[in-house]
């Protein structure tokens, strides 16, 4: 082997060991949460209505009642922290984490439903969405956490 | 328990004043390094879902505890805050109104 051959392979080695773990995040991690989001869409449909309201008062009706909480911790996968970090360069949406919210809150939102029916009531009433920062020990992995709570009613 | 300012269905008779409960907690490194490992794929990281859900509980049963010293029978307008105190760890705190219902 001459010399410019070895500096391919040299060159290549160090493209795949750099960007290797991003390409498999991508393919793994699309692949991943295309699946998790097909469930919640199934489980949502499932359900059917949504006894979830943002009013503060309970109908005249109301004979028990009791707080409910759920929560959910999000992430984005490598690639899309990487494509994040690209995005906020240059400023405007960044649609890596935009989605990663609003699927955490999606599913947030249909826990508290689920935890309604099994816990046996027939609504929730002044429903309040939280978000806030979860680090790890080592500062790297940026996570966030939703919660979804209320007051379930039983009519 | 309620987020409302009522019991729904119930009338308040006496209100007895803040009552607070809060919990500090920290997962075990090898949560910490799945939750690093889970962050390839990103989602939901399952780890610290459970161990914030725990760490809620706990803040708001101390809460309650809180509530039943002063002699209430329920606890109205409950609010949630979360901060990291130190890496890896996290501050959960739950606080409300404590009333006497009639």
């Amino acid at each position: 082997m001459d010399e410019k051959t070895i500096d391919l392979i040299v060159i290549i080695g160090m493209i795949s060991f750099t960007f290797g773990p991003f390409l498999f995040s991508w393919i793994f991690g699309n692949w991943y949460q295309k699946s998790k989001q097909k469930a919640l869409v199934e489980r949502e449909a499932a359900f059917g209505g949504d006894p979830l309201t943002t009013l503060r008062t309970a109908p005249e009706a109301t004979t028990e009642s009791g707080l409910l909480v759920a929560n959910i911790i999000m992430s984005v996968s490598w690639w899309q922290g990487m494509i994040g970090g690209i995005h906020s360069i240059f400023g405007g949406t960044i649609t890596t984490w935009d989605k990663t919210l609003s699927w955490g809150r999606q599913e947030a939102m249909q826990r508290l439903r689920e935890q309604c029916r099994d816990s046996g009531y027939d609504s929730v009433i002044n429903m309040r969405l939280d978000t806030s920062e979860i680090a790890s020990s080592k500062g790297k992995t940026k996570a966030l956490e939703i919660v979804a709570y209320g007051t379930g009613i039983k009519l | 328990m309620s987020n409302t300012e009522t019991i729904p269905g119930r009338t308040i008779g006496q209100s007895l004043g803040v009552v607070t409960g809060s919990t500090v907690r920290a997962k075990h490194i090898g949560k910490d390094i799945l939750a690093g490992l889970k962050n390839i794929v990103g989602g939901e990281l399952k780890g610290y879902t459970e161990l914030l859900q725990e760490a809620r509980a706990q803040a708001l049963q101390r809460m309650v505890a809180d509530a039943a010293k002063r002699g209430a029978n329920a606890v109205v307008n409950v609010r949630f805050a979360t901060s990291s105190v130190a890496g890896g760890a996290a501050e959960l705190f739950a606080y409300g109104t404590a009333v006497l219902l009639q």
